[in-house]
């Protein structure tokens, strides 16, 4: 039987996909829609018998976007050259020219060599504008163009993206190597994912770190008509097939505003780094003293729980001092830890007081010895368990254990020290 | 008895004593054999040579120097090497020779199972120890953890994985392995034999995918396997790999003397022609070597016979060993709890293990001194391998096969020829299945986009590839085709089940505790577990409460009641191309494809021991079509002497027995090949059998049984003939056939479809 005819036969058992109108496959050179993409600052690329797209356009450096004007990411960089704070974000050492901003729009969802990158977008700075440009391909033949005019054009030292460590650079890197042969080698960079700094400062205050929400919730920047990133596999689809820009057209608009936007959330996340945001909400300033601790950064981490205090009233106030008592004690200046211990244990309430009557017993342990006094202190934090295992449901048995084991401790050594006096 | 016996006594003991003495049907004395020891090859490397040394070996067998010399020279081969014969040296030595002489050589090991791939690592791990060299071998399986997968990735000399995982974990992410596959030396493929069916049809597609791969990087990496034997591993070795393979069996290891001992239980009811059941056999044999802590090991077919036998045992030994000292083993063993009995097994703290065929493959337990099989385990391949578990190198050792009443397992205790000879079984595969061609085409087309005139498997695939265009799921562009869909087509295909969707079965006997009991063809269920069937599922009785097509589930409860169900199967079988056929005097065999038309239409509720039919209803399921190849053989003249309804019943009886002689001869499971006779048959009118794969587009094992159809009707006859009962028994034409003249029928009818001139 023809393997056509078994085809047929066997349909039914092979997978089918959703029909759509069908066009037959072009081979010729002639770019469809040339005037349409011209007026789209578009031109094409032409490498051997293939082509791509580039999109270039210019933005002039005072242009606003939400709350950021594009010159303000300079200020940012040049607040990063002043300042002594180190950081894994910090461009000290960088110009503005130095990084490029990069997404890149793909065929399908996660990582597989199948999954190919239509269009690769970024934004620069070069004298006093934004320049944006991207790298559309019209049909998956002509990857070679692609990676060749995108390889080309890139001449900086660091990426920023938003999630492109795990997503965007691992995949440019798999398509890559399909045609490494034929286009320069991939050059390597330095790469900030901002992904991993908006989760850190907002993880807690939005329901998402999609950069869609960070940039609507944080960067005050509304767009106008955008179309969903998860719907560029079928527009680039529809687009193959038929031609038609309009679609396509809308995702580089789409990707245009992510590059974009990943400047104005540079800018921002530097601020708040640098202490620059006067509108830094108390979240924020705890946030970033978090993540400079987690850093073995406690002098910075110290002065933002320090400023951080000054606004907070009430409940929330408890972690932050415990938080800042700690770093102190870092810091070896304990004598400071101790009034915010003491107040915590005096007037606060839950993980956090018992926390602090543990850090307390220890220092009266070791550093002073006075044993009665820990263990009154010790206590106090089981009596403050027992009351919260009244009411939560969560039950940290670590602590509790921790607490028993060190009155059992140091009630023996209350023993041995009254022994050892009555040798005396 | 008195004392503790060896196992030479308890030999004796057999023999002696009349009420096992009896039952045994044939005493098969295999002779011991020396090694055939040949110095190791001049151009090893000195540290091998040297940890060979100090692990005791000082020279090869002469299988593994053979090895040695072809894997060196580029060539490919596959070792059919029995248990216990050195098996990983063969590849062990040629990997690790080539990866000394050049630190950038990479292999990749394929083992079918995890637990394999685990006992293989430790035991290479042991060899480039002893050898101080630097050699990195990792296994890479969905057990890896995230954070050492990269390391893996880029440092891994050696790669052990399973198909599975290269089908859906490596080869769509092959741009994370260049390194390794533009070094790819040797692929290794464990237990060859395994790789047969629906599964080896699909893994020889993962295989044409990472050769593919291979040739984008610029490797050409040489194919190793190893298989338990079967008639053709040269042949399958070829079809799995593509390539042309030299075939090692001339096995240099030495064996201890063997006896192979056939037990028959008697006889209980001498018309119904039933036996004692295997169990209680088994049971009462086992214990007697158990008691004198003689290692034993117990292989059963099914899981819950394992646990039966396993508690039996554990009582009556407990005194004696302890009831530590013999432990079940199976899956769903936790893998710690398995690394515990494997090597209280070696190290002699267990002294018996009831096993699944789990412990048949290559996992290391020692060597024992009885196996005993109760049932034949299906292949003989199997058989032999289970065997191979049993009989240290200068030691002798006993394998018992007990016979359960099934026409298979009758069959071989009646001949032990059968299973002395080489062994009869073909293992088939077929790549080009359609349906698994164009799901491994999809996979292909995603890892690398298919140029114009590509072939794929050495196949022409351009009206695959113009059909995935139709289904836009490729595009073409610039003399390609490129995947251009958003899906991860590895994700959606297992290599391991059948095209179709199965019919869950669901427990809901207990409502706090719904659970799956198992699964059904869609095919099957429509007899056996449409509404209000009684369904049978190890032994326990339910009935079936709704079962919903759509969903494809059907939600059974447990009853106890004293019947049966038994449904009408319409059966049309449309005959749509025939692409080989052979003319005799009196019949015709033909081998093609075919469309079979089923529809259930009522059932019978039948009462057990009366068979009196005490009620029956409508079954209402759509009618189902199955496209896939067949093998059928028709009468070229119609019979005079019977009547239709003879004609029937005897067609009904010999193809009871038909259905287990076949699995002897095309390797396969009895229910992977469906056997259906007509009377009428609509596209001659003439008496036919039909032989049908089960698995859409087939997988090549009606066609096994179309270049011997001759001999597995020779082997049906006598089976019937052969059978002690009056006219008809579960071990010969099964018990659906209730006229007297069942029997007889069968066999005229036999002779009728027998090609004298052929035999």
């Amino acid at each position: 039987m023809k393997l056509k005819a078994k085809l047929k036969m066997y349909e039914s058992y092979l997978t089918q996909e959703e029909p759509k109108d069908q066009v037959e496959p072009k081979q010729n050179i002639e770019i469809p829609h040339l005037e349409k993409w011209a007026s789209f600052d578009t031109s094409p690329y032409f490498l051997d018998n293939e082509y791509c797209l580039i999109r270039k356009k210019r933005y002039p450096i005072h242009t606003k976007r939400g709350k950021y004007t594009f010159n303000d990411f300079k200020t940012a960089v040049s607040a990063w050259q002043k300042t002594n704070i180190e950081h894994p974000l910090s461009t000290k050492g960088f110009q503005p020219t130095d990084l490029f901003f990069f997404d890149t729009e793909t065929t399908g969802l996660g990582g597989g060599v199948g999954n190919t990158i239509f269009l690769l977008g970024y934004a620069y700075f070069e004298n006093d504008e934004v320049v944006v440009k991207q790298h559309l391909l019209p049909e998956p033949g002509g990857e070679i163009p692609l990676y060749d005019s995108f390889l080309k054009s890139i001449d900086y030292t660091t990426l920023v993206t938003y999630n492109g460590k795990a997503f965007d650079w691992p995949q440019v890197k798999t398509r890559h190597t399909l045609v490494r042969e034929h286009v320069p080698k991939l050059p390597q960079f330095g790469h900030f994912d901002l992904l991993h700094a908006s989760r850190r400062l907002w993880k807690g205050e939005l329901e998402s770190v999609k950069l869609s929400i960070v940039e609507k919730e944080i960067l005050g920047i509304e767009r106008e008509d955008d179309v969903p990133g998860f719907l560029a596999p079928m527009i680039y689809f529809d687009f193959v097939e038929t031609k038609n820009v309009d679609g396509i057209m809308k995702i580089m608009e789409h990707n245009e505003d992510d590059v974009l936007s990943l400047i104005a959330l540079y800018t921002h996340i530097s601020f708040q780094l640098l202490g620059l945001d006067r509108e830094q909400s108390k979240t924020e300033q705890i946030q970033v003293g978090k993540w400079f601790s987690s850093l073995n950064q406690s002098k910075q981490a110290i002065k933002l729980y320090e400023q951080a205090l000054d606004n907070f009233d009430g409940k929330e106030s408890w972690q932050a001092k415990y938080d800042l008592a700690m770093q102190y004690k870092k810091q070896k200046q304990i004598e400071h830890s101790l009034p915010l211990w003491k107040e915590i244990i005096d007037e606060g309430r839950g993980i956090v007081k018992v926390k602090s009557t543990i850090e307390l017993a220890k220092y009266l342990e070791h550093k002073r010895k006075s044993f009665q006094d820990a263990i009154n202190v010790a206590r106090e934090g089981l009596y403050e368990l027992k009351r919260i295992k009244k009411i939560s449901n969560t039950f940290p048995e670590n602590l509790q254990e921790d607490l028993q084991k060190r009155i059992g401790r140091l009630q023996e050594k209350i023993q041995k020290k009254s022994y050892n006096s009555s040798l005396d | 008895m008195l004392g503790k016996q060896n196992l030479q006594d308890l030999i004796d003991w057999m023999k002696a004593n009349k009420n096992i003495y009896e039952n045994i049907t044939h005493w098969e004395t295999i002779e011991g054999k020396k090694a055939n020891f040949v110095p190791f090859p001049d151009n090893l490397h000195p540290k091998l040579k040297e940890a060979l040394i100090n692990r005791g070996i000082n020279s090869l067998y002469s299988h593994q120097r053979e090895a040695f010399d072809i894997a060196m020279k580029g060539e490919n081969f596959t070792a059919v090497t029995p248990t216990a014969s050195g098996k990983t040296l063969c590849y062990n030595l040629p990997v690790l020779q080539t990866i000394l002489e050049n630190s950038e050589a990479r292999a990749l090991y394929m083992f079918p199972t995890k637990a394999l791939s685990y006992d293989q690592k430790s035991e290479l791990n042991e060899l480039i120890e002893t050898a101080e060299i630097d050699v990195k071998c990792y296994t890479y399986d969905g057990d890896t953890p995230a954070n050492i997968r990269q390391k893996v990735r880029k440092a891994g000399s050696i790669v052990i994985t399973n198909p599975d995982m290269l089908h859906s974990g490596i080869l769509p992410h092959h741009t994370k392995w260049v390194s390794l596959f533009e070094n790819l030396k040797f692929v290794i493929i464990d237990e060859l034999h395994i790789y047969r069916g629906v599964f080896g049809s699909h893994t020889a597609n993962v295989i044409r995918r990472l050769k593919r791969i291979c040739e984008f990087y610029g490797s050409n990496p040489v194919f190793i396997s190893t298989s338990a034997t079967i008639a053709n591993p040269k042949e399958l070795a070829e079809t799995l790999t593509g390539e042309k393979t030299n075939l090692i069996d001339n096995n240099g290891a030495p064996s201890g003397k063997k006896h192979f001992v056939f037990y028959n239980p008697p006889i209980v009811n001498k018309p119904l022609n039933i036996r004692r059941s295997a169990t209680l056999e088994v049971r009462k044999l086992a214990s007697e070597f158990l008691k004198n802590k003689i290692q034993t090991i117990i292989f059963a077919r099914s899981r819950v016979r394992v646990e039966i036998i396993l508690t039996y045992l554990q009582e009556l030994v407990k005194d004696k060993i302890g009831a530590n000292g013999i432990r079940g083993y199976r899956g769903g063993y936790l893998p710690t709890e398995r690394r515990e009995i494997e090597k209280g097994l070696r190290n002699g703290e267990i002294y018996g293990v009831v096993s699944t065929n789990a412990l048949e493959l290559g996992v290391d337990i020692g060597q024992l001194q009885v196996c005993i099989m109760t049932g034949y385990p299906g292949t003989i391949a199997s058989a032999w391998q289970q065997a191979g578990r049993a009989g240290r190198r200068n030691d002798e050792a006993l394998i018992l096969y007990v016979a359960s009443s099934t026409p298979l397992d009758q069959y071989v205790i009646n001949h032990p020829e059968y299973f002395f000879k080489q062994s009869p079984e073909v293992a088939r595969i077929n790549p080009n299945n359609l349906i698994i061609l164009v799901d491994h085409i999809k996979c292909a087309a995603y890892e690398l986009p298919f140029k114009k005139g590509d072939t794929f498997g050495g196949i022409d695939v351009e009206d695959v590839l113009d059909y995935l265009l139709d289904q836009k799921v490729l595009i073409y562009s610039g003399n390609k085709y490129h995947w251009m869909s958003d899906s991860f087509p590895a994700h959606n295909i297992s290599l391991r089940s059948a095209a179709q969707e199965n019919v869950v079965i669901i427990d809901q006997s207990d409502i706090a505790n719904v659970k799956v009991i198992g699964e059904m063809d869609t095919f099957s269920a429509m007899t056996l577990l449409h509404d209000e069937a009684i369904y049978l599922h190890q032994g326990t009785q339910y009935q079936v409460e709704k079962l919903d097509w759509e969903e494809k589930k059907a939600f059974v409860r447990e009853v106890k009641v004293d019947y049966y169900t038994d449904a009408n199967l319409a059966v049309q079988l449309k005959v749509l191309e025939v692409d080989k056929e052979a003319e005799y005097e009196k019949t015709i065999v033909q081998y093609g494809d075919v469309a079979v038309q089923a529809m259930a239409t009522i059932f019978k509720k039948i009462k057990f021991e009366t068979h009196e039919n005490i009620g029956s209803g409508p079954i209402h399921l759509p009618e189902q079509i199955l496209h896939t190849t067949a093998t059928w053989i028709s009468l070229k003249n119609q019979l005079t002497e019977l009547n239709e309804e003879r004609i029937e019943e005897g067609l009904l009886g010999l193809t009871h027995a038909l259905k287990n002689i076949v699995p002897m001869h095309v390797m396969c499971d009895p229910k992977d090949i469906f056997v259906v006779p007509q009377v009428k048959a609509s596209h001659n009118e003439k008496p036919t059998i039909f032989l049908y794969d089960r698995y859409p587009g087939g997988v090549g094992l009606s066609e096994g049984i179309y270049s011997r159809i001759n001999d597995i009707l020779l082997e049906t006859k006598h089976v019937i003939y052969s059978c002690p009962c009056d006219s008809g028994c579960p071990s010969c034409i099964g018990t659906d056939v209730l006229s007297n003249t069942g029997k007889s029928d069968s066999l005229l009818l036999l002779d009728y479809f027998i090609e004298e001139t052929a035999g």
